[in-house]
């Protein structure tokens, strides 16, 4: 069944003797190529929410298919890789390698996909031409603005085509154009089919996505279009 | 897919090189060490090297001593632990005598490929009958002088010339180098080669070269105040001393006065004719040894001549039944056997079963092998606590390495719950952590061995020279042997591996959702 699928999905965090839910009995399905906006305070869960998705986290309890998969039945190896194909991670802090260039982080998790030298290369070149990066190549990150970051950053999550885009607080770090920019080329991505989950608190963000979900004390409420 | 190594070892190369500095401080610990081990651990291979192949060179190291002493101790000249009172001769519970017959029964013992008997005596009365070497208007007292047969068994070490060879058989002789330097050669031990030089003898010598005349000159008489009387009285003691011609074939390397011929000429000039009977005539005497300091000397009643009377015999006494001299074989028995006998075995691995083989015969033996065996063990030993040392150093630039990671994790945390959000498996970070700490290793051990390398470059003619002085290592060969570079990269490398190892456990077990929040 392609798109994600949470069914009862609890996170539990313990602490000292007290027990937390992040996130309780949630259930939610997310289609193919949806463009969805979770927002909520601080401290809702919806990191959470990414963060089991992504394949980062694993819940409780409760089940997390994407693309029929189910996350919690993958050992390292196969959640690594799924990681690896199917998401693409954009950071609010960007989380560049700063030793490397721009050219050296998008090309980061083809490494680890194991592809070829050659090939790595020719496709991380095609990732920053599609954010526009191509001129900056080879620019080590504290060379580039914020918002060229960010678009380093993008094409860094597209560098495997992933199915799913999971962008935390994609803006937080970038003034309202450059959020904006980044936003468009965001939204862009979602035109080609991919899965876009953005993260966030800023309402305008927020605004640009068709289906709005609403994390609020580890339970998911509908916003609707 | 799988990552490639290569992939790996850009990712873990490229984060040494981002914090060089605690890099380079950490890899320099891990070069003291490898160096120190390089530099001592290539001494002492040299030195077992020098060794085996000085041994192997004069063929000592099949050489088995052979001497009447059981507890004996492997000597390459041959001059320990024989009954011949040798400059270096050891005290011993005699068994079978080194007779000529023992001899022959070594020579049958299978892998014995030659065998070679010595004798040794003082020079002057009573020992060889030559009192002193004269070159060149000149004379030095002799001090020592050794027989051997040169059948290839032993192999004295020369300076300069050759040792004696089987085809040897007048009187070619080695001198030692001290002879050679008071002969004026002390510059140049090769132009003593070929020299001509005298054999001095005692007066009443009668060994090879003496005219055996048919009538006696008169018997010397032992002077008042005079202590000892040895050559004195004899009847053949008024034969005249001669000049026995001999030839410089060898300078010895050694530092005793020393000399030494061919064993026949050897016995030839010990073994004395003795007359078979002397008429003295009117004095009806025949004459013998019973002389004492500043008394005639009285006759006994040995083997010539009238009946016994009270006066010495002074005139000229006549030779009946012409000379007689004892085989040579027969003369080595008489003086109780050679001294020692060096045997050669046809290969190394035989030494020990020959030495075994010799040792029932009922004598006592020593082998180059052993000795070398010995040395070898010595130098081990030293090399062993000279490597304790450097692996001391190698622990603690281990614990610097260990050190290091630990501060890499702490501070790549975030870089890493990045790369577990990209798809890095836990093994892939263990991995990049633990190449980085190999490399680590890696490059202190490649550094180390090139900087013992150029210590041992630089340090070599300074040791030769220093070294000079006790032995001579000229042409040695010091250089770091490339096993023991392989094995120093090789060892400091697993230290980096293993220091990175832990530090790469906890790396990967990191829980990426906590790591990605790591400030």
């Amino acid at each position: 069944m392609e798109g994600i699928n949470l069914s009862r999905v609890t996170r539990t965090y313990i602490f000292g003797n007290e027990e937390f839910n992040a996130l309780t009995q949630v259930d939610l399905q997310i289609a193919s190529g949806e463009f969805v906006a979770i927002t909520g305070p601080s401290g809702s869960g919806k990191s959470t929410l990414a963060n089991i998705i992504g394949g980062l986290d694993k819940p409780t309890s409760g089940t997390v298919t994407v693309n029929g998969q189910d996350l919690s039945k993958l050992k390292d190896a196969a959640l690594s890789a799924y990681r690896n194909k199917t998401i693409g991670f954009v950071f609010q802090s960007f989380n560049l390698k700063a030793d490397s260039t721009a050219l050296e982080n998008v090309m980061l998790p083809l490494i680890f996909a194991g592809m070829s030298r050659k090939k790595r290369k020719a496709r991380a070149t095609e990732c920053l031409e599609r954010v526009g990066m191509s001129d900056r190549m080879s620019h080590l990150p504290n060379q580039l603005s914020g918002g060229q970051r960010q678009r380093v950053a993008v094409a860094r999550a597209l560098a495997n085509k992933p199915s799913v885009i999971l962008a935390d607080e994609p803006t937080g770090n970038l003034d309202s154009a450059r959020g904006a920019e980044v936003i468009e080329m965001l939204i862009d991505l979602n035109r080609d089919g991919i899965t876009l989950l953005v993260i966030t608190h800023d309402k305008d963000v927020a605004r640009h996505a068709r289906r709005r979900i609403e994390v609020r004390d580890g339970l998911v409420h509908e916003k609707g279009e | 897919m799988k990552m490639r190594f290569l992939d790996y070892l850009g990712l873990s190369l490229r984060s040494l090189r981002r914090s060089r500095m605690r890099s380079v401080l950490t890899i320099f610990a891990i070069v003291i060490g490898a160096t120190g081990i390089t530099v001592m651990l290539t001494f002492v291979t040299s030195a077992k090297k020098i060794a085996v192949a000085s041994m192997v060179k004069t063929g000592e190291i099949r050489q088995i001593q052979v001497a009447q002493s059981t507890n004996l101790s492997y000597d390459p000249t041959g001059n320990s632990g024989g009954n011949g009172g040798g400059p270096q001769s050891g005290s011993s519970a005699k068994t079978t005598p080194l007779t000529p017959a023992l001899e022959a029964k070594i020579a049958q013992i299978p892998h014995v490929v030659a065998i070679a008997g010595t004798l040794g005596r003082y020079g002057g009365n009573g020992g060889t009958n030559i009192s002193y070497i004269n070159y060149n208007g000149k004379n030095w007292v002799l001090e020592y002088i050794t027989g051997y047969q040169p059948t290839g068994a032993m192999t004295p070490a020369v300076l300069a010339g050759r040792d004696l060879v089987a085809s040897d058989k007048g009187n070619q002789v080695l001198i030692s180098s001290n002879y050679a330097d008071l002969m004026g050669f002390s510059k140049n031990y090769a132009k003593v080669i070929g020299v001509k030089i005298n054999l001095h003898t005692v007066q009443g010598y009668s060994g090879a070269g003496a005219t055996l005349p048919s009538q006696l000159p008169p018997v010397r008489q032992c002077p008042k105040n005079q202590n000892n009387c040895q050559g004195y009285g004899d009847s053949t003691s008024g034969l005249p001393a001669i000049n026995i011609p001999a030839t410089v074939v060898g300078v010895l390397d050694g530092g005793q006065p020393l000399l030494m011929m061919p064993m026949d000429s050897f016995i030839n000039i010990l073994n004395q004719s003795q007359p078979v009977r002397v008429d003295f005539g009117s004095q009806n005497r025949q004459q013998n040894q019973n002389c004492k300091p500043g008394v005639p000397c009285q006759p006994n009643n040995g083997n010539g001549g009238n009946n016994g009377g009270n006066q010495p015999p002074t005139g000229p006494g006549r030779v009946i039944g012409g000379w007689n001299r004892p085989s040579t074989s027969a003369f080595i028995t008489s003086q109780g056997g050679f001294d020692s006998m060096m045997a050669e075995a046809d290969d190394i691995a035989n030494v020990a079963a020959v030495a075994a083989k010799i040792d029932r015969l009922g004598v006592g033996t020593a082998t180059g092998l052993k000795a070398l065996n010995d040395e070898k063990t010595t130098a081990n030993i030293i090399g062993l606590g000279l490597g304790v040392l450097g692996l001391i150093a190698l622990f603690i630039a281990a614990l610097g390495v260990m050190n290091t990671m630990i501060m890499s994790v702490l501070q790549r945390t975030r870089e890493i719950g990045v790369m577990r959000a990209l798809g890095a498996r836990r093994k892939t970070i263990r991995r990049i952590f633990t190449i980085e700490a190999t490399a680590i290793g890696f490059f202190g051990g490649l550094i180390g061995v090139i900087f013992g390398s150029t210590f041992v470059i630089v340090a070599k003619p300074i040791i030769i020279r220093l070294a000079a002085k006790s032995v001579s290592l000229t042409g040695a060969s010091f250089t770091v042997p490339p096993l023991l570079m392989l094995a120093v990269i090789a060892g400091t490398s697993t230290i980096g591996f293993v220091s990175g190892f832990f530090p790469a456990r906890r790396a990967a077990k990191l829980d990426p959702v906590e790591a990605l929040r790591y400030e």
